[in-house]
């Protein structure tokens, strides 16, 4: 039981909450504000990751800095979404009506040609690079370079981002949009701008996460679908559209996680979240932090 | 004849095929308190909606300060100094009284203001003052009411369109919001009031329009329609 109380495990905890509150905010701040259900989300893992991996192997460069090239990539193609589909799906009230459930087919589609595209170019196989793997010590702590980094840029940047959507004006709206539509467009808001704008901040903070995580694990084509499911428990977990509640949210699914899988075996992983979305719909759909769905 | 502020000619607005407004047109002039009456599901939300942007029209023209807005997204609407105080609210729940009015002048003719513009919210609604911290969603329907009013006053609007602003509020706070429409224009506001208390509102309002599904019935001096006949049976039951 004594590993329970390492900080080693805590260290642990924390990165893996830490890039769960980032992975999780994208997709929140897209549920959030335009009701779509991106099932492709950890496809956004999947491929900064492989953009980490490929700036690495070709030009030598380390994800500290191609983590900057995968949020733009990634946002590039959030823009892309946004400007070639849902800038005209979300339009159209009677489309925007049923858009909701629609979305999950269209983005399952888009994340089943995503994986296989990747497979052609990539294999299957697991990818790997080796970055700042020497154990560094801090105090009673031991961990790699790269462990401590990813824990310290995640912290920075999703702390950065959940005090910008708090206190800035543009987070304010960003906040409004994702409680009512309507009442958002009169009061004078760009409606437009801002759900393109979460798209792009929503995929760029997922793409940079994925750099970050092309460090601490094998790089797949499939190595995003358990993000997908984790950063829909979270959400749920924070409630829908609660950004804070979705980043606490997130630190907490990452001490569960890590504290289970110590106490149970690295097999149950799946059990203890899968079990804690399930058990979450059945008992509080509103969200342990929830303040309930908001009205469209 | 003058131009008018707001100008509608012919306009038609439609959920799917049901058109729930056909070839309505009316004028509002600058400093008027101008009145639209009506029963209910007569098409008054659906005209202040599309006037608003929420709903595109099908047909027919709006201009507002002599330009053509008929096809604007509603943002630029409101930066042009149009602005809606919905049925219903609309208020955001979570935020606080005062972010609620944050939000309210998030146009650019308003962000520079937003300082001042609380506080002459603050000193028309008091209430509100007392409130500053507590989210939109626990106020009573009354001060929920006075929020999206002074929301809507933050955005510095030249013609203020409210949709039933006294729905379902009890007697006394509905008559110091009629009380407070009345400040409003002599402050030189231009107002547009869609209102099912059809007496309190006409004593109120210089011109009228009557709506009845979906087509404009009559249109005079707010007086004139008062005194009508016509509209003493249908809408004030005499
Ligand atoms: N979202 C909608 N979808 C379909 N029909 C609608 C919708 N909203 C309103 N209608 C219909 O359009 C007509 C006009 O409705 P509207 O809300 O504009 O009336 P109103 O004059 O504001 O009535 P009230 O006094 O009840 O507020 C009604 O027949 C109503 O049923
Ligand atoms: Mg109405």
């Amino acid at each position: 039981m004594d590993i329970l109380f390492s900080p080693q495990l805590l260290a642990a905890a924390l990165i893996t909450g830490v890039l769960y509150a980032l992975i999780s905010l994208g997709l929140n701040l897209i549920y959030g504000t335009m009701r779509l259900l991106n099932v492709a989300h950890g496809d956004l893992v999947m491929i900064g990751s492989y953009i980490a991996f490929m700036a690495f192997s070709l030009f030598n460069v380390g994800p500290l800095i191609s983590m900057f090239g995968a949020a733009i990539i990634c946002g590039g193609l959030g823009w892309l979404a946004y400007r070639s589909v849902f800038q005209n799906l979300l339009s159209n009230s009677e489309i925007l009506a049923r858009l909701e459930e629609n979305s999950l087919l269209l983005f399952f589609g888009i994340s089943v040609v995503v994986q296989n595209l990747v497979i052609l170019f990539f294999t299957a196989d697991r990818q790997g690079y080796e970055y700042l793997s020497a154990i560094v010590e801090i105090g009673d702590v031991r961990l790699t370079g790269a462990r401590l980094a990813v824990l310290i840029v995640g912290s920075v940047v999703s702390i950065a981002a959940v005090l910008y959507l708090r206190f800035s004006l543009f987070g304010l709206a960003i906040n409004a949009l994702i409680q009512n539509r309507d009442a958002s467009a009169i009061v004078g808001i760009n409606v437009d701008r801002v759900q393109m704008f979460s798209l792009v901040i929503g995929f760029g903070i997922t793409g940079l996460a994925g750099a970050l995580i092309s460090v601490l694990e094998p790089i797949t084509p499939v190595m995003g679908f358990p993000y997908t499911m984790s950063a829909f428990v979270v959400i749920i977990l924070g409630g829908l559209g609660n950004l804070w509640g979705g980043f606490l949210a997130g630190l907490l699914l990452g001490f569960l996680e890590i504290y289970g899988v110590a106490v149970t075996g690295p097999e149950w992983r799946s059990v203890l979240v899968y079990g804690i979305f399930i058990g979450i719909l059945i008992f509080r759909p509103q969200g342990l932090l929830g303040r309930g769905r908001v009205a469209r | 004849m003058s131009q008018a502020l707001l100008q509608v000619t012919d306009l038609s607005a439609a959920y799917g095929q049901v058109f729930a407004l056909r070839d309505f047109s009316c004028r509002v002039e600058e400093g008027n308190i101008t009145a639209l009456v009506g029963s209910n599901g007569a098409g008054k939300t659906t005209f202040l909606r599309s006037l608003s942007g929420l709903l595109p029209p099908r047909q027919g023209r709006v201009d507002f300060d002599g330009g053509d807005i008929t096809h604007q997204p509603s943002d630029q609407r409101v930066e042009a100094g149009l602005v809606m105080v919905p049925e219903g609210r609309l208020i955001f729940p979570t935020f606080t009284v005062e972010q609620n009015l944050k939000i309210g002048a998030i146009s650019k003719r308003a962000r520079d203001d937003l300082a001042e513009g609380l506080e002459r919210s603050y000193a028309l609604f008091p209430k509100l003052e007392q409130r500053r911290h507590q989210p939109g969603g626990t106020l009573s329907g009354g001060e929920q009411q006075m929020l999206a009013v002074a929301r809507g006053l933050m955005a510095r609007p030249r013609l203020l369109m409210l949709d039933e602003p006294t729905l379902g509020l009890a007697p006394l706070i509905a008559e110091a919001i009629f009380e407070m429409m009345v400040q409003l224009k002599e402050t030189g506001l231009t107002l547009l009031i869609v209102e099912q208390d059809v007496n309190r509102t006409l004593q109120i309002a210089d011109y009228a329009y009557v709506l009845e599904n979906g087509a404009g019935v009559m249109a005079g001096e707010a007086q004139d329609i008062l005194a009508d006949p016509k509209v003493r049976e249908s809408y004030l039951g005499i």
